[in-house]
C-alpha cells in the first residue's frame, strides 16, 4: 500500500512503503500500533474471523438503529489504511494459510494471551522457522514468561494492576480509574511503534530479525513511573492529588460561568514558574496575591494550596471562559479550557493544523479519524483510507498474495477456512 | 549484545515535555546528549527530591526521565552559546527539542537554522499545540493538554471537577509519539540519506485516547460525560469493587474469559453464591449473560428494565464476594480462572510484584555522582535481539562539557572563556 491519494496524484513517499504486516491483533492496543505503520506506508493486512470478530466491530458508537459489524466508529477509528482477510486460523488449512502470511511479512503483530497464540500456531520458535528474518511483536498483557503470562485483560483491567487507577483522582473518591481504558490508546500502541521501527532499524543493518516480547503491564508502569520511583527511592507520597502536582502550583481545573447551554465548564489552570503565578493574579485583577507570603514561591504555594485554590475558584466562577483564556494566554499563563469531544473536533487550533481526517467508508459514511499522533514532513503518515469491512479484501490477499485461483478459494470458503 | 540504536547521536534540547523521548531512545542505544540551560532544566528544581542530596541533583522527576543520557550546558539566548550548540548539532543526527515558533525564531534555531548547519538533520519538534496554527505560540503545561484534548471531560466523578491523567501524561504521550515519528524518520534515513522534520503536538498525541468519545460527537452528536459507564448500564461482575482490603476491578459480564459463568463457580468454592445457583438466576447466568445479550442491552436499555430487580440481586452477591476476600486472592485465583479481574495496585504492591519480580523487571543502578543507589522501573519492552538497557544515572549538571565541547574543538582555554562568561556552567 502506498500514501496515494483517492486521485493519485498527490503521492509521497512513506518511511514503510514496500514494508509488509501480518496483523493479529485485536481491540485497542494492537490495532491503533498496526494503523500507526499503516499510516506511515506499511502494506497492512489484518487477519480476522467472523466467527469470533473483534470486540471494538460490535461496540457502540454505531448509527442509531444500525446493525452490523462494519459501523462501529471505535473500530474504524484504530483500522484505518488496512485490508481485512478473514482466515480461521484453528483449522488446519487455516494455519497453513497463517504460515504463508507469516513467510510474505517483514512484522508480525499480535496482542493475544500466549495460550489463543498457541492455539492459532505462532508462538515466536514457529515463525521464526519459516521466515527466519522476520520482526515478531508479542504485545501481551503481563508478557511471554512469569506467572502471570497468561492472565488475561484490556485496558481496564490493565488500568487498575499498573497502577493508574491508584494514582489518578483524588483521596476522597474510591480509584475508579479515568473514565477510559487509557493505556490502550497512547503508551501501549505507541511505545509499540518505537519498538518495532528500532527492530527495524536494526534489521535493516545486519539482517537480523528479533522477538519484541512486550508486556504491557511493564509499558504502562514504566509510563506513568514517576510517582513509583519517587515512592521507592524516598521521595515519599505523592498519589491520588486530584489536579494537583507536586512541583507546581496553582495547578487544578476551576469551573468558569455557563455559555448558553454548555454547563459543567471547567478552566484548567497549570503554573509552573513564579512569573506565571504573578501573571495570573495580574490577570484575576489581584496583584496583591503574588506579595501574599503565603504564596510567594512554589514551595509556599503547595503549603496554601487550598486558600489558593479558592481564591481562584472564586475568581474563575464569575468568568466567561473563552474571555478568561483568551486574557490568560495573552499572558503568557499555561491555561486551557476542558474541551468535551464535539468542542474538540470543531477547535480551530486543531482545525487548522487539519489533525482529523475525514475518510469515506462504504457502510459508515464519510466519518472523522484521528490523524497521526506526529507529523512528519517528508513522509506525511496521516490516514489515507477508512477501515476495512470485514473480510473486505479475503479474496484480493487469498490470490494475489497466497496465490490461490478462484477455484481453490472457494472451495476453501465452502469449508469456512476462508470466509 | 548489540543495541538497535548503536551509533546514533541524539541531542536532546528538549524541556520536560521532552524528556521521556530521549530517554525511550537513549535506553534502545542512541548517544542522546541532554542540552540544559547553565541553570539547569526547569525540572531539575521540581518536587519530589531525593533526601540527602542536594539541588540541583535531587529532583526524581529529572532523575528518571534523563537516565541513560550524558549531559551539557549551553546558553542557548546567546551568540557564542548558540554558536557552540549548532557546533554539537553538527555531529548529531537528530535534535529534539521544545522551541515555540515564535523562541525559536529569535534564538534563530528554526529548523531551517539547523539545516544550515546539518543538511541531512532529523529535527523533532514536541510543543503544547505544534508549530503551526493560530495557537502555536500558547503557553502550555501538562494539565492543559488534558484539558484541551478532551481527555480530562471523561474522567472524574460526575459530581466532582474534571480530572487530569495522573504523572504528566500530557507531556509523556507527546514524548512517545515524538520517539516514535524520530524512530520513523531514523528509518528514512537510513533508507534514502534524507532528513525531515518530526513535530508532535500535545494536544493532538492526546486525543485518540479519548476512546470512544471523538467517534460518538461525529457520529451521534452527543458527549460522552464523566462518571458515566461508556455501555450506559452498569452489569452484574463489572467494574470497580471493594475487596476486602482494597479494591478490585471486573469485567465478569461475558465479553471475554470465562464471565460470569466462570464468576459463579469461584463464588461456590467458597459457599458465597447464595442463591445464584439456583434458578431462575442459574439458567439465566447460562443462558443469557454473554456477549450478544450484553450489547442487546446496552443498545436498548429499555430493553434490560424488567430485569433490573434480577441484575440488582446478582451485583450485590458478587459485591458481597469481593468484600469478604482479599483482592489479591480475587486477582489472582480469578485470573487463574480466567475470569477477567484487576487489582488495584499501589506502588508497594507494584514493587512487590511476584511477576515482575520473576520477569527481573525493576533496576537498580549506582549514582556515584549522587552517593545513592536507586531503583528504576524496567524496560518498556523486551527486545530479545537488542534489548532496551538503562545505561546510566542522569547526568549531574554539565557533567559531560569537558569531554563534549573537546570533541567539537573547544580548548581548556576556551571553556574557561566560556564558563567565565556565563555560556556554559562550571
Amino acid at each position: 500500500m502506498t500514501t496515494n491519494g483517492a486521485n493519485g496524484d498527490d503521492w509521497t513517499p512513506g518511511v514503510l512503503d514496500g514494508v509488509k504486516v501480518l496483523d493479529l491483533t485485536w481491540f485497542g492496543a494492537g490495532p491503533i500500533c498496526t494503523r500507526t505503520l499503516a499510516g506511515m506506508g506499511a502494506d497492512l493486512v489484518r487477519v480476522e474471523t467472523a466467527k469470533r470478530p473483534d470486540g471494538l466491530r460490535v461496540a457502540p458508537p454505531r448509527p442509531v438503529g444500525a446493525e452490523g459489524l462494519n459501523l462501529s466508529g471505535y473500530y474504524n477509528n484504530f483500522n484505518s489504511d488496512k485490508k481485512s482477510i478473514t482466515i480461521d486460523l484453528t483449522t488446519e488449512r487455516g494455519h497453513e494459510l497463517g504460515i504463508e502470511l507469516v513467510k510474505w511479512a517483514d512484522i508480525m503483530m499480535t496482542n493475544f494471551t500466549p495460550r489463543a497464540i498457541r492455539q492459532i500456531g505462532m508462538s515466536w520458535e514457529t515463525i521464526q522457522e519459516a521466515n527466519p528474518g522476520i520482526i515478531a511483536v508479542y504485545q501481551t498483557m503481563q508478557g511471554m514468561t512469569g506467572l502471570h503470562s497468561e492472565f488475561g485483560g484490556f485496558g481496564a483491567v490493565l488500568s487498575t494492576v499498573c497502577g493508574v487507577n491508584y494514582l489518578a483522582g483524588s483521596e476522597v473518591n474510591p480509584p475508579a480509574g479515568v473514565g477510559t481504558n487509557y493505556p490502550d490508546y497512547v503508551v501501549n500502541p505507541i511505545h509499540g511503534v518505537t519498538a518495532i521501527l528500532a527492530a527495524l532499524f536494526h534489521q535493516r543493518r545486519t539482517g537480523e530479525g528479533q522477538m519484541i516480547d512486550m508486556s504491557q503491564l511493564e509499558s504502562s508502569v514504566a509510563a506513568t513511573a514517576g510517582p513509583l520511583f519517587a515512592f521507592a527511592n524516598g521521595g515519599g507520597e505523592h498519589l491520588r492529588m486530584g489536579n494537583h502536582v507536586p512541583y507546581a502550583a496553582p495547578h487544578s481545573a476551576y469551573q468558569v460561568r455557563d455559555r448558553g447551554d454548555r454547563l459543567d465548564l471547567w478552566l484548567a489552570i497549570g503554573c509552573v514558574e513564579d512569573e506565571q503565578w504573578r501573571r495570573l493574579a495580574a490577570v484575576c485583577g489581584h496583584e496583591e496575591w503574588a506579595d501574599d507570603v503565603r504564596f510567594a514561591s512554589v514551595t509556599d504555594r503547595k503549603a496554601n494550596e487550598d486558600a489558593l485554590d479558592a481564591l481562584i475558584s472564586a475568581w474563575a466562577v464569575e468568568q466567561d471562559g473563552d474571555a478568561a483564556l483568551e486574557a490568560l494566554q495573552a499572558a503568557g499563563v499555561p491555561a486551557g479550557l476542558v474541551l468535551n469531544a464535539t468542542e474538540v473536533l470543531a477547535d480551530e487550533q486543531l482545525v487548522a493544523r487539519e489533525y482529523f481526517r475525514y475518510l469515506d467508508h462504504s457502510e459508515a459514511g464519510r466519518r472523522a479519524y484521528d490523524g497521526a499522533g506526529f507529523k512528519m514532513s517528508l513522509t506525511p503518515c496521516e490516514p489515507q483510507r477508512a477501515a476495512p469491512l470485514l473480510g473486505e479484501h479475503t479474496f484480493e490477499i487469498a490470490s494475489e498474495i497466497l496465490g490461490l485461483s478462484s477455484d481453490e478459494i472457494g472451495g476453501l470458503m465452502a469449508e469456512q477456512v476462508l470466509f | 549484545m548489540a543495541m538497535a540504536l548503536e551509533g546514533v547521536r541524539i541531542l536532546d534540547a528538549s524541556g520536560p515535555i521532552g524528556h521521556y523521548a530521549g530517554r525511550l531512545l537513549a535506553d534502545l542505544g542512541a548517544d542522546v546528549i541532554k542540552v540544559e540551560p547553565p541553570n539547569g532544566d526547569p525540572a531539575r528544581r521540581w518536587a519530589p527530591f531525593l533526601p540527602e542530596v542536594e539541588a540541583p541533583e535531587s529532583a526524581l522527576q529529572f532523575l528518571l526521565l534523563n537516565a541513560s543520557k550524558r549531559g551539557v550546558t549551553v546558553d542557548l539566548t546567546q551568540p557564542r552559546g548558540r554558536e557552540l550548540y549548532l557546533k554539537l548539532v553538527k555531529t548529531a543526527d537528530v535534535v529534539i527539542d521544545s522551541l515555540s515558533p515564535a523562541e525559536a525564531a529569535r534564538l534563530q534555531l528554526t529548523t531551517n537554522d539547523l539545516v544550515a548547519v546539518k543538511a541531512d538533520l532529523i529535527h523533532t519538534s514536541v510543543t503544547g499545540w505544534g508549530l503551526t496554527g493560530p495557537r502555536a505560540n500558547w503557553a502550555y503545561s501538562d494539565i492543559v493538554g488534558c484539558a484541551m484534548s478532551g481527555v480530562m471531560h471523561l474522567a472524574g466523578q460526575s459530581d466532582g471537577p474534571p480530572e487530569q491523567l495522573p504523572d504528566m501524561q500530557g507531556y509523556h504521550g507527546a514524548s512517545i509519539n515524538a520517539a516514535a515519528g524520530t524512530m520513523g524518520a531514523l528509518v528514512y534515513h537510513q533508507a534514502t540519506g534524507q532528513g525531515q522534520r518530526v513535530e508532535v503536538s500535545m494536544q493532538e498525541a492526546l486525543s485518540i485516547a479519548q476512546e470512544t468519545a471523538m467517534m460518538q460527537a461525529d457520529i451521534l452528536g452527543t458527549n460522552r460525560e464523566r462518571g458515566v459507564p461508556m455501555r450506559g448500564l452498569n452489569m452484574p461482575g463489572s467494574g470497580l469493587h471493594d475487596a476486602a482490603d482494597g479494591h478490585v476491578f471486573l469485567v465478569a459480564s461475558g465479553l471475554a474469559g470465562s464471565g460470569f459463568v466462570g464468576l459463579l463457580g469461584f463464588m461456590q468454592e467458597t459457599n458465597d453464591q447464595q442463591d445464584l445457583d439456583q434458578d431462575p438466576y442459574d439458567t439465566f447466568i447460562h443462558e443469557s449473560m454473554n456477549t450478544n445479550f450484553i450489547m442487546a442491552m446496552a443498545a436498548d436499555p429499555e430493553q434490560a428494565a424488567p430485569l433490573m430487580e434480577r441484575l440488582g440481586h446478582m451485583d450485590e452477591v458478587v459485591r458481597a464476594f469481593c468484600r469478604k476476600h482479599p483482592k489479591r486472592y480475587l486477582y489472582e485465583e480469578g485470573q487463574r480462572r480466567r475470569i477477567l479481574v484487576g487489582v488495584v495496585n499501589t506502588p508497594q504492591d507494584i514493587l512487590d510484584s511476584a511477576q515482575l519480580k520473576e520477569r527481573d523487571w525493576f533496576v537498580d543502578l549506582d549514582d556515584p555522582g549522587r552517593g545513592v543507589t536507586l531503583r528504576y522501573p524496567g524496560p518498556q519492552w523486551q527486545l530479545q535481539g537488542t534489548p532496551a538497557t538503562l545505561r546510566r544515572p542522569a547526568p549531574l549538571l554539565g557533567e559531560h562539557n569537558d569531554e563534549l565541547f573537546a570533541e567539537v574543538g573547544v580548548d581548556v582555554g576556551e571553556l574557561a572563556e566560556l564558563v567565565s562568561a556565563g555560556v556554559v556552567s562550571s
